[in-house]
């Protein structure tokens, strides 16, 4: 589904992806998981085009996927969230969904009818919004909603999208516990609909649901494998994990 | 986009205006039909640069650049049809049926060129690159000696002819002004309801998300460039039919200056507030030296603008959502 090949991108001195190669197979959900400052947001950052690699190559779905435009990936089925909550305040949620549902549709720029005229893109929004339990807050303006009710509708907006591969950018960050067991359930239902890259700081998260992790340190993959044995790797322990935390989470 | 519920509101107004002629000539002033098409024309141009400034965050301080080139396609098109000379091998015309929409198109262009450019800055520099336009085409007006220069031209032959109806009398040409008025307020109210209108406040509250559902907000906001620009080119051919008259003074920076005023001053991202604000600061420019002379301060009536300043500042501080706000306060 997406295949990262010798990928670099550097800022100054500093080597946020340093010869990054990953690849994420088609159903199934793939972690990345690394210390602050890693590079994480970094790859989303080349991965959704907000921002340009120094070299490397990226291929999605069999394209070459640096020779499309930011704006176009999402069409071409790569849609993200986004770890710091970006959504759109003075609209109300259903609104919010409304505007992807019409990106989707390609009618961004069109004037043939009013916007609160389109019934059944409505009905499709609220769709979105009853899978992500947002449904009650439909009307409300989505600035005023909480944070880990906006994060919810950043869920609700990538889902709207039609992602064949949804890159998820601390999804649940912010969430409470409550909120967070939805996002992780919904996520398990996408797994044979939706393909994910999930950047996951919590380890429950991650090891509850990925099928393959990936470790990024300073701009490099260390290790790329099964969540079980990237517990057990020595490297990754050292680099990331820590011990106090593992053992936690073999207990 | 919220404010829709006063429909009674606009018809109330729209009736209003409708009727004006027909009070001023029944009390002996008809003389101010012609004030009432010029506030006509100017709200025009107020309402397309709403959609700019109130409904897409694109402060244009340029805007009074494409009132110039509506107004000079009818100017440029009535002193060839008068000298009987041509343009580029092409003969000059006083048909209405030509010179709008021509002076439409090439408003269009401009906005065109002009938006392709600067629409890729933001912020404080969008504004001096849309100042820097305005200017550019303000002096390109400036040097056609051809065409009066910086004293600008008398369009001889006086205003555009078309079937049926004579613009060159004034109820006429007033309610043929208050047609495209109504015409083109309902377009934008049209518009910023309508799906690309909801692109519009998306670019607006947040324009960095729009790429990522897949949204080209560069090309989402040359068209609203270029309809603003449209906008504006068709008050700039009613103004020169109206005045028989066009100058590079409808160009300088200080229109644009007048005109972001009458949007912030009437209620930006309202429609219906830059239309007021219009009429308040075309009536207050017209009539408050008569007024201040009225009451017998004959040295603030000369230097009228030193009362105006203040009551534009206090409008702004204290009505945030300007004269619309006063008259519609948000119940939430």
């Amino acid at each position: 589904m997406l295949e990262i090949r010798n990928l670099c991108k550097s800022f100054g001195a500093l080597k946020a992806a340093d010869d990054v190669s990953l690849t994420v197979e088609r159903g199934t959900i793939h972690a990345l998981i690394g210390p602050n400052g890693a590079g994480k947001t970094t790859l989303i950052a080349l991965l959704s085009g907000y921002l340009q690699p120094s070299s490397g190559t990226i291929t999605f779905d069999g394209q070459d996927l640096l020779a499309i435009p930011a704006h176009l990936r999402p069409h071409a089925g790569l849609v993200r969230s986004f770890q710091v909550t970006s959504v759109f305040p003075e609209m109300t949620v259903r609104e919010n969904v409304c505007l992807v549902l019409q990106s989707v549709a390609g009618q961004a720029c069109s004037l043939v009818r009013l916007a609160d005229a389109d019934r059944a893109e409505r009905e499709e929004a609220e769709a979105a919004l009853a899978r992500v339990g947002l449904i009650d807050q439909a009307d409300a303006l989505t600035g005023n909603l909480a944070h880990g009710q906006k994060r919810q509708v950043e869920i609700a907006m990538a889902l709207a999208a039609r992602p064949k591969l949804l890159l998820l950018d601390e999804p649940t960050a912010g969430m409470g516990v409550e909120e967070s067991r939805r996002i992780m359930g919904l996520l398990e239902d996408l797994r044979d609909s939706v393909t994910m890259l999930l950047v996951e700081h919590d380890m429950d998260v991650v090891f509850g649901l990925a099928d393959r992790v990936s470790v990024l340190v300073y701009g490099k993959i260390i290790a790329s494998d099964t969540p079980e044995r990237i517990r057990e790797n020595a490297d990754v322990q050292e680099a990331y994990l820590g011990d106090h935390e593992l053992h936690g989470e073999a207990d | 986009m919220r404010y829709t519920h006063h429909l009674p509101f606009l018809l109330a107004c729209l009736a209003a205006l409708l009727l004006l002629p027909l009070v001023l000539q029944a009390t002996g002033s008809s003389y101010l039909i012609s004030t009432a098409t010029r506030l006509v024309v100017f709200a025009i141009a107020a309402v397309s640069l709403d959609l700019l400034i109130g409904y897409t965050g694109l402060v244009s301080f340029g805007h009074a650049a494409f009132l110039g080139v509506g107004a000079y396609t009818v100017g440029i098109l009535s002193f060839h049809a008068y000298e009987d000379t041509t343009l580029i091998g092409l003969p000059g015309t006083l048909s209405g049926l030509v010179a709008i929409p021509l002076a439409l198109a090439l408003s269009a262009l401009a906005a065109l060129v002009v938006g392709a450019l600067s629409l890729r800055t933001r912020g404080v520099y969008f504004i001096m690159i849309t100042l820097s336009f305005g200017q550019m085409l303000f002096f390109l007006f400036v040097s056609l000696e051809q065409y009066g220069g910086d004293d600008g031209m008398m369009m001889f032959e006086g205003r555009n002819t078309l079937p049926l109806l004579d613009l060159n009398d004034r109820v006429s040409f007033y309610y043929f002004c208050l047609a495209w008025f109504v015409l083109f307020f309902w377009f934008c109210t049209w518009l910023v309801r309508s799906k690309f209108g909801r692109t519009l406040a998306a670019i607006k509250q947040n324009q960095d998300r729009l790429s990522s559902i897949g949204i080209n907000a560069y090309w989402a906001k040359l068209q609203v460039f270029v309809i603003a620009g449209v906008g504006a080119g068709l008050a700039g051919a009613l103004s020169a039919n109206h005045t028989e008259f066009v100058s590079p003074a409808l160009t300088h920076w200080t229109r644009s200056g007048d005109l972001m005023i009458v949007v912030i001053l009437g209620g930006m991202g309202t429609l219906v507030g830059p239309v007021l604000g219009t009429f308040l600061f075309l009536l207050l420019e017209e009539f408050l030296p008569l007024i201040l002379r009225g009451l017998g301060l004959g040295l603030l009536s000369e230097h009228w603008r030193f009362v105006f300043g203040p009551i534009l500042i206090l409008v702004v501080l204290y009505a945030k959502t300007g004269l619309y706000g006063l008259i519609f306060p948000r119940r939430d």
